[in-house]
């Protein structure tokens, strides 16, 4: 190929009328002044990272000394991160034309040795196992397909590795092939000069989250909110001493196919079929041999390698917010490096002192099948006199509770975006001891049974049918009253028209709120008037 | 048809029956829509009478029923496509039947001895005829080489198109070869640069050109054409149907460019030869516009007459304008549009990217970057009755809040009007956008709220 491509070039030279001295190869230096900033994946609403599988992404920005000889030069960045989105590279400072830039996907393995030295002379290094002693036969290799290799010598056609005997090839060196993930750009300058040049590009295989931890006071009244900013970095290219920032909000991020790298594999050698007399029958070999080729040939991309190889942790500075149009950007205060498969953790706030409410409520679904024990929340508004008054990035909760003096983990529970003002509410799991048991009581009714209930105000009922009623029990077998709110899903549309208790709506949706005293139970019976035909039962 | 890559890189390696010479001009003119037309032109040695004429440096993934061979003077007998590759097994297959050398090497002395031997099977394992006995081969375990006098005349390293002619007369001759190939595609990509300040998008464009089609295209004169020519499709019908987006083209455009067009398809020629080079990825400029006015906005959408659980963030909205004046002063190929935005300290941070289809000059984009963190909508049913058989009345509210520090306008936008619906009462005027949809302009102060609501009444 490399034969190919200098005829190519010669022609080229000849046709234009340039000299002779085409490109020249320039490597820039390592980057210095690295900017990362970590987004999360586009399509989590909630919940913390997962290092397995780190789908957000990144902005790379670094800054590089270039120096440019005369006349077009393919400036080549070296070491960029494995999951770079080619498209979304960016290069600033460079002077003259830029003629184009590349990226070349094809990283230096051995099977890209093979592959690139393809029809070309190679060296056959053949070693006797019992003297040491080498040999040198000078051959070109025939082919690379389906993982073996075919190569010629003066003796004649052979195939590598089916001898039994230590071979090998000795390569030339393969100029086009880059041993880490590259970017080269050509330029062309009309005199040598020496640039700073900024290069910024998109890169996946990273992912942030903010995880909080909610401590409930004694008497359950107030939180003591905390959270990390925990981001972490999949590729296998580290970022040492960077500016690293996250961004908080939900971007759009069109679902486009990144080019994917070819990592390269191992020389299979795979040779003719090798059965002696003894061998187990063949079906079976070929099934392992096929599994085998399948492991070797499924080496995985260095970003997808789940396995994260450090965790750091630090908590002396919180990071800046700041507004970046319609997103939260924060700031890790100082220089920090983000290594290679790591994960990190920066404090992002300490409210203390939250006034909560400690709710119990269920949602109950249309069929009454949904009871079961109540769930339990603590609610607050995202205000400053409630000690918070900050966008709340989305995340992970964990929640804490006092016993003997410690404090326990009682819940896990997922957060949105919370903007300032809004109302958070942070669930801490299910309750065994307030249970809610529902069930219909009637389906028809006769005028003397639809009395018992009280309209509800301003439902004025003519002749139309009522769908039944239904009665909620809520138990509660703590040794405290408790603020208990019954939430109704039914069909939009349909309403609540008969009740004995005060109905409220929330969230578009009708809702009893009523308190139940300690080790009692509390009924609710409501009726409620159907949507006729279902019409306008939405999806 | 297509092969499977088997590996990534061309082949030099030449079985020449008919030289080529190094006098080549390749161009290959992309497609938007995975297709590629490949013109080789070269001088190529012709035989009198009968030869076989190999190609193997063209694309991988050649649709070889769009081969066209073309020189004066020879008339073309068949063109062979051969994917049968050249592997030790295949090797040791074909010799069936036929000698080979074998060498067996002394592990004490190394030692070489040679015997010619008969290839009689290779099922599982190769069994050999020497002389009058029959041998496995290596059933010992011990070193043996294997050597063939030659390959097999259809084995290739790489699948090649080989074609038939009748020459007329021996000489040079100026060959055109011509195919089709995917693997080859381009799309464009932009980069706006928003600045809050002055309410100006400085907009870059590139086109993105990738070669997946497992061959290098060294030195060739690139023409990309922003189209996707229809294609008949050889395998199954595709029936998908992506859902549908919200429409970024919000006014289009009528004014025309001088780019070079090919039918109604816009001309993108790269203007220095170039080596695409397999599995690579390469961008060119061919737009860079500063200072275009753009607008930064609000917009919600409710897909039908429902209630939200929770309250949902409007997207983030920058719309521009295409046209000569006071625009980017261009027509877009179809491609993808990145934002950015410059932070405190002046760094520019991606803030959300966008889709665009191929846009014609003078029009109007309309591009949602994202959701908004501080501004939300909630939409709800506040009641819904039924006025007669067919004929509903539905209240809706919309809530809608600003944590920003600036008061903003949100376009809040009520979709799926089926049937004959119409607007009864609204706290504020709408626009019926059309007969499915209504749209309400909602100014929201600085860190504050805003409600509208409206009766629509639905007859079906």
């Amino acid at each position: 190929m490399r034969a190919a491509a200098l005829i190519a070039g010669f022609g080229f030279a000849a046709a234009t009328g340039i000299a002779a001295a085409a490109t020249q190869e320039v490597l820039a230096e390592p980057p210095s002044n690295l900017i990362v900033t970590v987004y999360r994946a586009p399509y989590r609403d909630s919940g913390s990272i997962d290092l397995d599988e780190l789908n957000g992404f990144a902005l790379v920005t670094e800054t590089r000394i270039v120096r440019l000889p005369t006349g077009v030069s393919r400036v080549r960045f070296e070491g960029v991160a494995d999951g770079i989105e080619p498209s979304s590279a960016l290069i600033t400072g460079l002077p003259g034309k830029v003629v184009e830039k590349n990226r070349d996907a094809r990283l230096l393995s051995p099977s890209a040795l093979v592959a690139s030295a393809v029809g070309k002379r190679v060296e056959l290094l053949r070693t006797d196992r019992k003297t040491g002693t080498s040999q040198r036969v000078p051959g070109t290799i025939l082919s690379d397909a389906g993982g073996g290799v075919v190569f010629k010598t003066a003796a004649g056609i052979e195939a590598l590795r089916c001898s039994g005997m230590p071979e090998t090839f000795g390569f030339e060196p393969a100029a086009n092939l880059s041993a880490r993930p590259t970017l080269s750009v050509e330029v062309r300058t009309p005199s040598a000069v020496t640039r700073q040049v900024t290069l910024s590009y998109l890169a996946r295989g990273f992912d942030w989250a903010a995880d909080y931890t909610a401590t409930l006071s004694q008497d359950g009244k107030h939180v003591d909110l905390g959270a990390w900013v925990t981001l972490a970095n999949s590729n296998g290219v580290g970022f040492p001493g960077a500016h690293v920032q996250v961004v908080a909000g939900k971007l759009n991020r069109e679902n486009d196919e990144v080019e994917p790298i070819d990592v390269g594999g191992p020389i299979l050698a795979q040779c003719w079929p090798l059965g002696s007399t003894s061998d187990q029958p063949m079906f079976l070999r070929e099934e392992s041999r096929s599994r085998m080729f399948m492991k070797s040939v499924a080496a995985p991309a260095p970003a997808a390698m789940g396995v994260l190889q450090e965790i750091v942790v630090t908590g002396a500075n919180k990071v800046q917010q700041e507004q970046l149009g319609d997103l939260k950007l924060y700031r890790v205060p100082e220089r920090t490096t983000l290594a290679s498969r790591q994960s990190k953790q920066v404090r992002l706030m300490d409210q203390s002192g939250i006034p909560v409410t400690t709710i119990y409520g269920l949602d109950l679904d249309d069929d009454a099948d949904s009871t079961g024990p109540a769930h339990r929340w603590v609610r607050t508004k995202n205000t400053v006199a409630n000690h918070l008054g900050l966008p709340l990035p989305s995340g992970s909760v964990a929640v804490f509770g006092p016993y003997n003096g410690e404090q326990l983990l009682q819940h896990e529970s997922e957060l949105r975006d919370v903007a300032v003002d809004e109302e958070v509410e942070i669930d801490l799991g299910e309750s065994p001891d307030v249970q809610v048991s529902g069930e219909v009581e009637e389906t028809h009714i006769d005028s003397a049974h639809a009395k018992v209930l009280p309209l509800v105000p301003g439902v004025s009922l003519r002749s139309v049918k009522v769908d039944n009623v239904q009665r909620v029990e809520v138990s509660n077998a703590r040794a405290a009253g408790i603020d208990f709110e019954l939430r109704l899903r039914i069909p939009e549309g349909a309403r609540v028209v008969r009740t004995d208790h005060p109905l409220g709506t929330k969230n578009g949706r009708p809702i009893f709120r009523f308190k139940v005293p300690a080790n009692q139970t509390v009924a609710v019976r409501f009726q409620t008037q159907g949507i006729g035909d279902g019409i306008l039962r939405t999806p | 048809m297509r092969l499977p890559l088997i590996s990534m890189a061309c082949s030099a390696w030449l079985l020449a029956t008919a030289a080529w010479s190094a006098d080549r001009t390749l161009s290959v003119t992309i497609y938007n829509n995975d297709l590629a037309l490949v013109q080789d032109r070269r001088d190529i040695e012709v035989k009198d009478g009968r030869q076989r004429i190999e190609f193997q440096d063209v694309s991988a993934q050649i649709r070889p029923e769009t081969v066209s061979l073309s020189a004066p003077d020879i008339s073309i007998v068949e063109q062979n496509f051969d994917f049968d590759l050249l592997t030790p097994a295949k090797l040791m297959e074909k010799a069936v039947g036929q000698e080979v050398t074998i060498v067996r090497v002394n592990p004490a002395t190394g030692a070489e001895t040679r015997e010619q031997a008969q290839v009689l099977a290779t099922n599982g394992g190769v069994v050999l005829k020497i002389g009058q006995r029959i041998e496995v081969l290596r059933d010992d375990g011990l070193p043996v080489r294997v050597i063939f006098n030659k390959v097999p005349d259809n084995l290739r390293a790489r699948p090649t198109l080989s074609v038939s002619v009748i020459g007329t007369h021996a000489g040079t001759r100026h060959a055109t070869l011509s195919y089709l190939t995917p693997g080859l595609g381009w799309k464009a990509d932009y980069v706006a640069l928003y600045n809050e300040g002055d309410g100006k998008i400085d907009v870059q464009g590139w086109v993105t050109l990738t070669n997946s089609s497992g061959t290098t295209y060294d030195n060739a004169q690139t023409l990309l054409v922003a189209g996707s020519p229809g294609q008949v499709d050889g395998g199954a019908a595709n029936n998908y149907r992506p859902p549908p987006r919200r429409s970024t083209l919000q006014v289009p455009g009528t004014q025309s460019g001088n780019r070079e067009r090919l039918g109604d398809y816009y001309l993108y020629p790269l203007a220095e030869r170039t080596t695409i080079a397999n599995l690579q990825t390469k961008q060119v400029s061919f737009l860079d516009v500063h200072g275009v006015p753009a607008e930064h906005g609000y917009e919600f959408r409710n897909r039908w007459l429902g209630t939200a659980e929770m309250p949902v963030s409007a997207q983030s909205i920058y719309s521009f304008s295409t046209s000569a004046h006071a625009g980017l002063g261009d027509q877009l190929p179809a491609g993808i549009l990145r934002f950015y935005m410059k932070d405190k300290r002046g760094d520019p941070q991606f803030i959300g990217e966008s889709r665009i289809d191929h846009t014609p000059m003078g029009s109007t984009l309309s591009l949602a970057t994202g959701d908004a963190f501080d501004v939300k909508v909630h939409a709800v049913v506040e009641k819904r009755t039924r006025i007669s058989t067919f004929d509903w009345q539905t209240d809706m509210r919309y809530d809608v809040t600003n944590a920003l520090p600036r008061a903003v306008v949100v376009k809040v936008r009520q979709d799926g009007l089926w049937g004959d619906s119409s607007v009864k009462t609204e706290s504020q005027k709408s626009t019926r956008l059309s007969a499915e949809a209504a749209e309400w302009n909602v100014n929201v102060p600085a860190n504050g709220k805003a409600t509208v609501t409206a009766t629509f009444e639905t007859r079906y």
